[in-house]
């Protein structure tokens, strides 16, 4: 494949569809151009995998043997530079390209994982790899959505009823649907959360989406009827915590006693009691911030947002400044996905929202959740290298 | 595509973006302004939260000291045991863990959610569900440790009476402290859960025998498992006494009762010192069943016997006297003069005053002085009762310690009652008649009084007049033996008799072991002198007395002896005061006198064979 791929791709889609006139301002370009690599997003995921890092390895300094999950941190590493190496090299317009094929082959995997998954911590959400560990088919999902999507959604002209929305909508439920019964409930909401960035951001009209936040809300009774026993009682706990404050109130009592016991600078990496002594379940997964708020303080808590925040502020400059519709709309949809992971996450641990088991990107321990983040900045990055160059 | 618009143009789509990312600050100042509230506003709150999470003060009971006889041999003891307890703190999911708990440790579901409602106050301290639990029990815990989160396994000293319910009375038994107990001042610093003497001198001495707990601060996880301790602070052991008791003379006290095998109670006492060398009270206790927290059943069954076990009756119960008021009426007698060692009077088996007749056994005929108190004839002591007045007889009666508290070193001690004019006048409204003296003369009509009041007053006139107070503690000892406090109480008054008249009652004391009533009492070697007694009481069958002390020319040791409805004081009473003088005096007794092997009473069947 010539590295004028991408542009020829999308110039033969758009010249069959319609007169672009977005298309005549755009530049000539040549294949990734390295020199407009984005390198203070690439600092800024360095910086937020590092720091990661050293707070997974306090976090799992009480368990059993934590040298084996900084072992497995430093593969799933690997994994995401490769991945996302590979993302930047094939390029956003090829991989969209295939989007029928990456939808079918997402489906087939959340289907094989109701049929083979294991079932842990209550939910059948993993594919087992014997040695590799085991895959979750719900997180490669949330990049064949924003991929998928986009390239749905590009070249159409935004749907302008309720109606009219129903395509996308069918493209994003089924998905949703798949996951939410195993049950994962937060992954379908992030699936949800990504859509509906992507829908605005697309240019669907702000009555449309009310109508459809309306439409959603109509239906939250019959989704309530829908909900596991655990996930009805996260939702009554928090909105009142001291229901029950030694069961599910628990987690987020502790979460709370963790983060605020911090104070400005923390009790020190490695030497928060809540952590080592494990009062927080799933302190390297889901909860992995409250260590961050016990041993590093109102400080570590403020340079880690202020770390998601420059982040996201790089993948929605990429965004604004994308080549085309489709870079945008992934661009968006993956900056939509970051910024739901962190409120939500952070959210939780803070007592802002329900418990929702939802992982802080970069910093959570999970294989496949890293692994889609890489390829997610690998899209942005590839975007960013295509950019306009108006100013030229 | 038939929109207006071209399909790739979107012309709102930077103003979206820009919305996109003014959003996401807004999000970000909420979430940091959420974690200044919550670490910087909060912080120290949480902080504070954060340490009672890890942090857990747990008591190590003191052993509590250890009670010898007064020759240093051990009545009470410690023993190591193991007791489950519950830190409210873990227990995440009581429904589940409870019922299983009940099941292991055999006891009802509602009683632990009861004991854990009530350390509710004190969430970071175990609540100890039952003491001293089987070692199989402790086996069942540990295996299904990770099933009973919240569940812990303590070892703790448990007491551990040697001789099950020897001197059970005496010594008392533990039980936790009550609501009440607590709200009262002296049980002040004293804390839910505490086990403290419930009776006897457990209870007395408790300051002195429980010494202080340790303190141990360990950091725990989150499932309550204690990973490491950060502070110490040894227990002080409590101080162990020294008890006046005697155990020979304690087990011969408690033989002859049990051999007699009705209630009733024995004291025995040191005549110069008035240090108790035994104090029984049948049907008796183990008190070993109290040591670990009773069980309900073997509450109710203690509680609830006709019996009642837990009864004190040398010193909680007060009796018609009977004749053993005769000494009384004598010392009054010769105190006021009204009668010498020469009065002679006869006894026509009936004594005439108005229009009312008093009965006596039999015609003693014309007896002396010392005849009359040896025979214990009822006319002569009319006689002498009538001619020296109720005023008089009551006085003495107080002057011997009779009616009033001993003082002795034990709980719920009761008085009795020695009745007079005022008395009289106060509760029935009536003046004091001269029949009411002829009653009183024999210990009849109102007149009540305890074994122990009894046995001192028998000591008081064995030691020349001084009325000692009776007490079971001897010495407080340290941790090396050594006594540092000597327990003296000073004598709560003395009886002032002419050295004649004294030696007027005591010879006719004497007369009555020798030649009287008291026979049964007479010891090889040894001459004992005493008093019987048949108590008629509105209940039954009379009280059976016996007061005595020995040897007659040198005394040490006066007894008490009262058996309820033993009916006759020389046949049912006098045995037992035999046996614990002898024992006492260390005079060995021909075998066939010697009862068979003290049986031990366990728990409250003692009373009922």
């Amino acid at each position: 494949m010539t590295p004028g791929g991408p542009r020829a791709g999308a110039e033969g889609r758009g010249a069959a569809r319609a007169v672009s006139t977005l298309a005549l301002a755009r530049p000539v370009r040549d294949g990734p151009r390295w020199r407009d690599l984005d390198l203070v997003l690439v600092a800024t995921t360095a910086a937020l995998i590092a720091f990661g890092f050293v707070v997974l390895a306090s976090a799992t300094a009480g368990a059993g043997d934590p040298r084996s999950y900084l072992q497995a941190r430093a593969l799933h590493l690997t994994l995401g530079v490769a991945a996302l190496g590979l993302t930047v090299l094939v390029g956003y317009h090829r991989l969209c390209a295939l989007w029928r094929w990456l939808y079918l082959l997402t489906l087939a995997l959340l289907v094989a994982v109701m049929v083979v998954g294991d079932v842990r911590l209550g939910a059948q959400r993993w594919i087992s790899l014997g040695p590799l560990g085991a895959f979750q088919p719900s997180e490669l999902a949330k990049v064949t959505l924003i991929l998928t999507l986009a390239r749905h959604l590009d070249g159409r002209k935004p749907p302008e009823t309720l109606w009219g929305l129903a395509p996308y909508l069918l493209h994003v439920g089924l998905p949703v649907l798949l996951i939410v019964q195993q049950p994962d409930m937060g992954t379908g909401m992030v699936l949800v959360a990504i859509a509906a960035g992507m829908l605005f951001l697309a240019g669907v009209r702000l009555r449309v989406l009310a109508g459809l936040a309306g439409l959603g809300l109509m239906g939250f009774p019959f989704l309530w009827s829908f909900l596991h026993d655990y996930q009805r009682r996260r939702l009554l706990v928090f909105l009142n915590p001291d229901i029950d404050p030694l069961g599910a109130g628990y987690a987020l009592n502790q979460a709370k006693i963790a983060v605020g016991s911090g104070q400005l600078w923390g009790k020190g990496l490695f030497a928060g009691t809540q952590n080592l002594l494990r009062f927080i379940p799933e302190q390297h997964t889901d909860f992995i911030f409250t260590v961050v708020g016990e041993e590093l303080g109102f400080v570590g808590a403020a340079v880690l947002l202020a770390l998601f925040l420059v982040w996201l502020w790089r993948a929605l400059a990429i965004a604004a400044a994308a080549p085309d519709r489709l870079g945008r709309l992934v661009a968006g949809g993956v900056a939509v996905m970051v910024l739901f992971h962190v409120v939500v996450n952070v959210g939780m641990t803070v007592g802002l929202m329900p418990i929702t088991g939802i992982p802080l990107p970069f910093l959570s321990y999970g294989g496949s959740a890293l692994l889609s983040l890489c390829t997610a900045t690998g899209l942005l990055l590839n975007i960013g290298m295509g950019r306009r160059r108006l100013l030229r | 595509m038939t929109g207006r618009r071209p399909p790739e143009v979107d012309e709102d789509a930077g103003l979206r973006l820009v919305a996109l990312g003014v959003v996401t600050v807004l999000l970000f100042v909420v979430l940091l302004g959420r974690l200044w509230q919550l670490q910087i506003i909060h912080g120290q709150a949480y902080l504070q939260q954060s340490e009672e999470n890890r942090l857990r003060d747990l008591r190590v009971p003191a052993p509590r000291g250890v009670l010898y006889d007064r020759r240093g041999r051990a009545l009470v003891s410690n023993r190591a045991a193991f007791t489950i307890s519950v830190l409210s703190m873990e227990l995440r999911d009581p429904d589940r863990v409870l019922p299983r708990l009940a099941q292991i440790l055999g006891m009802p579901e509602a009683e632990i959610r009861e004991r854990l409602r009530q350390g509710r106050s004190r969430p970071f301290e175990p609540v100890r569900l039952r003491r001293d639990v089987p070692p199989a029990v402790v086996a069942m815990v540990e295996e299904n440790r990770l099933d009973l989160p919240g569940v812990i396994v303590e070892v703790e000293p448990v007491r551990h009476y040697l001789g099950g319910g020897l001197a059970a009375h005496a010594i008392g038994y533990l039980g936790e402290i009550s609501q009440a107990e607590l709200a009262q001042p002296a049980w002040r610093g004293y804390r839910m859960g505490d086990l403290i003497g419930k009776a006897g001198v457990e209870r007395v001495y408790d300051r002195i025998l429980r010494g202080r707990d340790g303190r141990l601060r360990v950091e725990v996880d989150a499932r309550g498992r204690a990973l490491r301790v950060l502070r110490r602070e040894p227990w002080v052991p409590g101080r162990s006494m020294v008890l006046t008791i005697d155990r020979d003379v304690q087990v011969a006290a408690e033989a002859g009762l049990a051999q007699e095998g009705k209630p009733g109670a024995v004291v025995a006492l040191d005549v110069a010192t008035g240090e108790v060398l035994a104090l029984a009270s049948f049907p008796a206790f183990d008190p070993n069943l109290f040591a670990a927290g009773i069980s309900a059943r073997d509450w109710q069954r203690i509680s609830r016997d006709p019996a009642h076990p837990l009864l004190n009756r040398a010193v909680d119960t007060a009796y018609e006297p009977g004749s053993v008021f005769k000494v009384v009426t004598a010392a009054a007698a010769l105190a006021r003069g009204t009668a010498t060692r020469a009065t002679r009077i006869t006894c026509p088996g009936a004594f005439r005053l108005g229009g009312w007749v008093w009965r006596d056994l039999r015609a003693h005929g014309t007896v002396d002085f010392t005849t009359g108190v040896a025979l214990s004839c009822n006319v002569f002591f009319y006689t002498l009762g009538h001619r020296t007045g109720g005023e008089a007889m009551s006085q003495m009666a107080r002057a011997l310690g009779l009616g009033e508290r001993t003082g002795i070193d034990l709980p719920s001690e009761t008085a009795g009652l020695i009745p007079d004019d005022a008395w009289k006048r106060r509760h029935l409204g009536e003046p004091w008649f001269p029949g009411d003296s002829v009653n009183m003369s024999i210990g009849q009509g109102w007149v009540n009084v305890t074994a122990v009041q009894v046995a001192r007053m028998m000591a008081a006139i064995a030691n020349g007049g001084t009325l000692v107070r009776p007490h079971l503690a001897r010495e407080v000892l340290t941790s090396d033996g050594r006594a540092v406090r000597r327990f003296r109480p000073a004598p709560v008054g003395r009886v002032e008799m002419a050295p004649e008249a004294l030696a007027t009652l005591r010879d006719s004391l004497r007369a009555v072991v020798e030649r009287g009533t008291g026979r049964r009492v007479r010891l090889p070697g040894v001459s004992a002198a005493g008093k019987t007694g048949s108590a008629e009481n509105p209940r039954g069958k009379p009280h059976a007395w016996f007061a005595a002390y020995a040897p007659a020319d040198r005394p040490r040791v006066a007894v008490a002896v009262v058996i309820e409805h033993g009916f006759r004081g020389g046949l049912a009473a006098a045995p037992i005061a035999r046996r614990v003088l002898a024992a006492a005096l260390r005079i060995p007794l021909p075998d066939e006198e010697a009862a068979p092997a003290p049986r031990l009473p366990t728990g409250a069947r003692g009373g009922r064979p």
